[in-house]
């Protein structure tokens, strides 16, 4: 059952911020909350405080202007993927979408929660009862990493969707944080720690995503599961395109953080592809092994490549 | 605790809702709306949904404090003035509900998403975009098609810009006819308006709540159990310990080898440890918590090689077997001469096989809530066998039979997953007599997973020859199944998986030799197709290599071996109608399968499989000498026929065969038939839904009954009209002579019935006839009657990642006759959508004993969009003992199509696939491989 003590709605991100000051930044913001309910309910995040940011609809509009494309981090998944503007400049985020959770699921999470949602990993996400009895992973306070067999290091999987796409975009995040507000490339916010995989204060609010327009961006996205929908990814795949020539791969689900390889047209694909997979740190903490999701980097990105026209 | 104001369906409710309480929580335990159901309480089901502001949402995974202000509809609000809303009515008619426990769910959400769809005009592309919409939102029971049939046409009706005039909705008690008519189910209206009452929807007053601690290993011996400290808990009733309830139990009398609670030591990670009954669930959470157990952990046996190993120095899981090993059962039996027919055979082929355990994955976790009283225990509990329970209950209670009551309500899904007596509802039983109050439990998903009872793991090892002209000469198979930590069905599964290969194929030299073991992982048990779905897989995946070895076409062969009807087979099972020939021949048309298959694009394949299941087991569990099935009716003054009955209709539709049967011996329609069922204070005996047996069991024994009642009145209106008895009719409520001087209403023929004597109860039965050799294990498998069947698949096999789609399934299945074909239908459906995910996603993945993936999330049912286009046929043979002819279609249609699947996998990519599930990987190795090799 649910543990803690307060819910608040707050309906501007000031007064959400404000509330987190007031609590040491010992809270938990909620978005649509469907990555923090599930949490919660496996005893995996025992924050007190809940503040609802939801209703702040400030966090919901999108503005284009000649050079960005601003989304709003509150935006749910269900209105951007119909979305015009959104779906004009960028189809594959409509895509990228409909490739994460249900289409229930949707309509409630949001963006900024997509980009926020938990590392994961097949011996942390159980309940209280099934840590203890596995004796409890890095990720849960144990001695080691079970996924990998006794390594002192998480690598528990980044699985943001939105987030691997956004990033092959070269999106930016605009932060607001005690300091004020700041715009980050959206890369920069993620560790490559399975442990504190966020590199950014608790009390940071995620206000919009900004795209930059005018790059004239052909992108493939592609996503690994076993099923066609609900399940999170055991790999996910974003090659963009700049009509100047610079390539950028991202990969999901294959390291505790998105996997980055720039190149420009005319590179080797091969060593681009190579250099994604070497750059991966896969454990054994999938529906798929380790083995296999090391296969389909490259077959993914191949064919990414051959969507493209590349090479 | 925060107050809020929140409008359901219209209400104004100010509740009480604590800070972080789900949505789901509030609307069924604080307005005691129970039409919305928890079945994962993770997101990933979709039974949940309720409209939040219009918007379809998961209440579980919703805060309650979120919605202060909000409208939210959940599924009772849609019925308006008595009237089902049009989206419900198209679930009724289409046959969209069987146990119904999706239901609520799954219309919320296909109304939030139809007006999206209105502008499509493309039929393909509406059926992709519903499959899509709904596709969180899980059915077990349904294989989806009729539900999407039911969206798509509300979608359809909706955009038409006239309004064509589509015929009035019937309530399906309004449903002319008896026999042969497809109708809904009786209870769907009810199902669909979301007031079916399931086993945690019925809540008493004044209940406590129990949760239970749990173990953290899988084999310890429990040095210490401390509750001091939880006991103080304000709040805190009752702890109860293993040693309390010391019975042993378990569903077969040669396995009864478990307890309520561990005593002095644990067997499984998962097993219950302790119990507490508090005030809330909270608190009984809490409670456990606070509970110390010291364990001294012993030697774990995971795995079947360790077990079948001697045990050395090591203590075993149970001290009862002769040998030094965890073996629980060998059974084996040998007919003809193996030997000879090696020799005789021309090719041979012999393949290993490993198979992954399985969860039912019905949608209903386990409920019960259990009271006492001047009666004895009453417990309300979804259990597909009452009789059984009861019995189990009386034991460990220590009570007489006479004072226990066992209630069943609507049940979402069983598979098998809910036949068995279990722990929690032993439990409640005795922290309801230790606390005098009622007592209630409600498993989480998790705790279902680890309650288990699935499918075994398995491994086998099997070998089958031929000859040149495609004649079966010989089929010897090897088999160990992985039983967890206790006994269950497992007896009887180990038999099975042998004995249930020797149909449908002609065979004279056959054996099998089978192991059960113990192991310390969550007990295995009986799940649809019992025992021989995955020998079953070996025997058609040996066949299709044949075929290929001796260039026969795979259907051919299978033409040439069949049995015939009216027959024995060799261990002397008696067939008597058999129609493997006609499902065959008409998968066979339906598929293309002789113009396409080899003709495909690559990538694509097309297999082929075959099956049969029993009807029944012609020998009780229990030894003695009830009837298998009594029902009886009741008939007074007002015309209505109530039929009692002990059998458990568990979403499968059968208290309205019950009824079909009633109403077409007696001629009256079925608003004058009301089912009860089940109840063992005041239905009689029936064994349960288990091994396929209630439509041919209860179902004789209702038309037993019937043609009792049926004499009754004719004797009573002999009398009064001078009459033949052999000239009277009973249809159309009417009563007539074939002259029709006498020409009565079922209503004036009542009168005459019912004067100076009142109501008629007669009383019907069921008793197998005597079958089988007189041999030790003669027994396993024998059915008065045998169900057949075929399938063909189709997949799309990714040459590049190994991903496989099944795309189509073309079935047909003798069932005798349908007694309602469009239940029969539902049934094929699921079947072949559950076969589905045991080929291409579904496993129970183990790291050191303990359940990696315990929920809906990584547990992989296939989803509307996972599940392939199926082409289901029934085809009917009318067999003669059943009734009106119908033999069993619940189980049997899952046996061909998990080797249909594969066998289509090896004719697209050249790869046999000897795992299941299959793996995309394995697929991409093997192509390799065979590659290398060419
Ligand atoms: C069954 C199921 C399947 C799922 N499948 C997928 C999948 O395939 N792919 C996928 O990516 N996800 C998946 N998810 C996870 C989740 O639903 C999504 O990631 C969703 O987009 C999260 O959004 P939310 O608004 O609900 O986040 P929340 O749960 O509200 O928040 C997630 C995290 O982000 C923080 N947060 C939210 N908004 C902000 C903000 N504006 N500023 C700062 N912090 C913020 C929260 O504090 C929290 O830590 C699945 C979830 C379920 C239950
Ligand atoms: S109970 Fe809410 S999604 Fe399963
Ligand atoms: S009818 Fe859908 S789960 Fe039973």
């Amino acid at each position: 059952m649910l543990k803690g003590k307060t819910y608040i709605k707050a309906s501007t991100a000031e007064q959400a911020l404000s509330l987190a000051r007031e609590n040491n930044g010992r809270v938990r913001y909620f978005a649509g909350g469907t990555d923090v309910m599930v949490n919660r309910f496996q005893g995996n995040d025992l924050a007190d405080l809940l503040i609802d940011i939801s209703e702040i609809q400030a966090l919901k509009e999108v503005f284009a202007s000649d050079e960005t494309l601003a989304i709003g981090s509150l935006i749910s998944l269900d209105d951007l993927a119909g979305h015009s503007t959104v779906c004009d400049h960028f189809p594959v985020l409509a895509e990228a979408v409909k490739s994460v959770a249900s289409p229930t699921i949707r309509k409630t999470a949001t963006l900024g929660g997509n980009l926020l949602c938990g590392n994961r990993c097949s011996y942390f996400n159980q309940s209280e009862w099934w840590r203890e009895a596995s004796g409890y992973c890095l990720k849960s306070s144990g001695p080691v990493c079970l996924a990998s067999g006794g390594s002192k290091h998480c690598f528990a999987k980044f699985v943001s969707d939105m987030a691997i796409v956004l990033i092959s975009l070269n999106a930016c995040v605009e932060l607001l944080d005690f300091s004020g507000t700041s715009i980050k490339p959206l890369e920069s916010i993620y560790t490559g720690d399975g442990m504190a995989p966020r590199g950014i204060s608790p009390e940071s609010i995620i206000k919009a995503i900004r795209i930059p327009l005018n790059h004239h961006i052909s992108s493939v996205y592609k996503k690994l599961r076993k099923r066609a929908t609900l399940d999170f990814t055991s790999l996910t795949t974003a090659v963009s395109v700049k009509k100047a020539g610079s390539i950028r791969i991202v990969l999901g689900g294959v390291h505790a953080k998105p996997v980055i390889v720039d190149g420009k047209a005319g590179d080797d694909l091969k060593a681009l592809a190579a250099a994604a997979v070497s750059q991966s740190r896969i454990v054994d903490n999938d529906t798929y092994s380790r083995k296999y999701r090391k296969d389909m980097i490259i077959v993914f990105l191949e064919r990414s490549f051959k969507e493209l026209q590349l090479g | 605790m925060q107050q809020i104001n929140i409008s359901i369906n219209g209400k104004q409710f100010h509740l009480l809702a604590t800070e972080h309480e789900t949505l789901a929580h509030l609307i069924r335990e604080k307005a005691g709306l129970t039409g919305t159901k928890i079945g994962c309480e993770e997101g990933s089901c979709g039974a949940c949904t309720v409209l939040v502001d219009g918007k379809a949402v998961l209440s579980c995974i919703t805060p309650a404090l979120r919605c202060d202000g909000s409208e939210v509809t959940t599924i009772e609000a849609l019925a308006k003035d008595g009237k089902l809303h049009r989206l419900q009515e198209l679930f009724v008619e289409k046959g969209a509900i069987q146990c119904g426990f999706c239901t609520p769910g799954m219309v919320l959400t296909a109304l939030s998403l139809a007006p999206a769809l209105i502008r499509e005009t493309d039929s393909s592309a509406l059926i992709r975009k519903v499959k899509e919409g709904l596709s969180g939102n899980l059915c077990r029971c349904t294989g989806y098609k009729k539900i999407i049939e039911a969206v798509a046409g509300y979608v359809k009706e909706i955009s038409a810009t006239t309004v064509s005039k589509s015929s009035p909705f019937k309530p399906a008690h309004a449903i002319k006819g008896g026999v042969g008519i497809p109708r809904p189910y009786l209870e769907a209206e009810k199902k669909v308006r979301g007031a079916a009452e399931y086993a945690d929807d019925i809540v008493l007053k004044n209940s406590l709540h129990c949760k239970f601690l749990r173990s953290i290993h899988s084999h310890a011996r429990i040095e210490h159990i401390d509750v001091s400290e939880a006991m103080i808990m304000q709040g805190v009733h009752y702890i109860a310990t293993g040693r309390e309830i010391p019975g042993k139990f378990g569903v077969l009398p040669i396995s009864q080898d478990e307890t309520a609670i561990a005593v002095e030591k644990v067997r499984y990670a998962g097993e219950i440890v302790a119990a507490v009954a508090a005030d809330t669930e909270e608190i009984a959470a809490e409670a456990c918590r606070l509970i110390r157990v010291k364990y001294k952990p012993i030697r774990e046996f995971l795995t079947i090689e360790d077990s079948l190993n001697d045990a050395g120095e090591n203590e075993r899981i149970h001290e009862t077997g002769k040998f030094n090993n965890n073996i629980h059962k060998k059974a084996e039996l040998r007919f003809g001469d193996q030997q000879q027919g090696i020799k005789e055979a021309e090719f041979t082929s012999k393949m290993s096989f490993e198979f992954e355990g399985l969860s039912h994955g019905f949608t209903e976790p386990h409920a019960a809530t259990a009271y006492w009283d001047e009666n004895g225990l009453t417990i309300i509990t979804a259990t597909q066998v009452p009789h059984y329970l009861h019995r189990a209950l009386a034991k460990v209670m220590e009570v007489p039979l006479s004072r226990v009551r066992v209630i069943k309500p609507y049940l979402g899904g069983g598979f098998g997953g809910k036949s068995d007596p279990f722990p929690h509802e032993i439990i409640v039983s005795h922290l309801s007599r230790k606390t005098g109050r009622p007592v209630r439990v409600r498993l989480s998903r998790e705790e279902v997973f680890l309650t288990n009872h699935g499918r075994h793991p398995s491994k086998m090892t099997v070998e089958m020859g031929i000859s040149g002209e495609g004649t079966i000469k010989v089929l010897d198979a090897d088999v160990a199944i992985d039983g967890g930590a206790y006994g269950s069905f497992g007896v009887v599964t180990s038999y099975y998986n042998g004995v249930l290969l020797q149909a449908p194929y002609k065979l004279d030299n056959f054996g099998f030799r089978t192991y059960r073991v113990y192991t310390n992982k969550p007990q295995c048990g009986a799940m649809r197709g019992h025992g021989a779905v995955n020998s079953r897989f070996a025997v058609e995946s040996l066949i299709d290599d044949l075929a290929i070895k001796i260039a026969m076409d795979p259907c051919e062969l299978r033409m040439k071996n069949f049995l015939d009807s009216n027959t024995l087979t060799v261990g002397q099972y008696r067939i008597t109608s058999n129609g493997s020939r006609e499902s065959l021949q008409k998968v066979m048309d339906l598929s293309g399968w002789k113009d396409r298959r080899g003709k495909l694009e690559k990538g694509r394949g097309l297999g082929v499989a075959c099956g049969f299941f029993i009807s029944g087991s012609a020998l009780p569990i229990i030894w003695n000498e009830l009837p298998q099935s009594v029902v009886h009716l009741k008939l007074d003054f007002d015309g209505r026929v109530l039929v009692t009955s002990g059998s458990s209709d568990i979403g499968q539709g059968s208290d309205t065969m019950l009824a079909i049967i009633v109403s077409e011996v007696l001629g009256i329609g079925m608003d004058k038939i009301f089912v009860l069922a089940a109840d063992t204070l005041l239905t009689p005996v029936d064994f349960g839904s288990y091994s396929s047996r209630v439509t041919f069991m209860a179902g004789n024994a209702a038309k037993d009954a019937a043609l009792i009642l049926k004499k009754e009145i004719t004797e009573a209106l002999v009398i009064k009209h001078n009459i033949n008895p052999g000239e009277l009719n009973f249809s159309d409520d009417r009563i007539y002579s074939n002259d029709t001087t006498t020409n009565l209403s079922w209503m004036e023929a009542v009168e005459i019935l019912t004067a100076k004597r009142g109501a008629v109860s007669v009383s019907g039965k069921y008793i197998s006839p005597k079958l089988g050799g007189d041999f030790k294990g003669a027994g396993a498998g024998l059915s008065p009657s045998y169900s057949f069947g075929a399938c063909i698949a189709e997949v799309e096999v990714d040459m590049e990642t190994g991903y496989v789609k099944v795309t189509d399934v073309w079935g047909a299945h003798d069932c005798g006759k349908a007694l309602n074909p469009l239940a029969v239908e539902g049934q094929l459906e699921g079947s072949w959508h559950m076969g589905t995910g045991q080929a291409i996603s579904e496993q129970m993945k183990y790291y050191k004993g303990l359940l990696l993936n315990n929920n809906f999330l990584e547990y992989k049912i296939p989803t509307s969009v996972d599940t392939p286009d199926i082409h289901a046929s029934i085809i009917e043979t009318i067999d003669p003992e059943g009734p009106f002819g119908a033999k069993e279609a619940g189980e049997g249609a899952i046996h061909p199509v998990i080797p249909a699947i594969a066998n289509a996998i090896f004719n697209a990519t050249g790869v046999r696939i000897t795992s299941l599930p299959v793996s995309a990987e394995d697929i991409l190795a093997k192509m390799k491989e065979n590659h290398l090799a060419e």
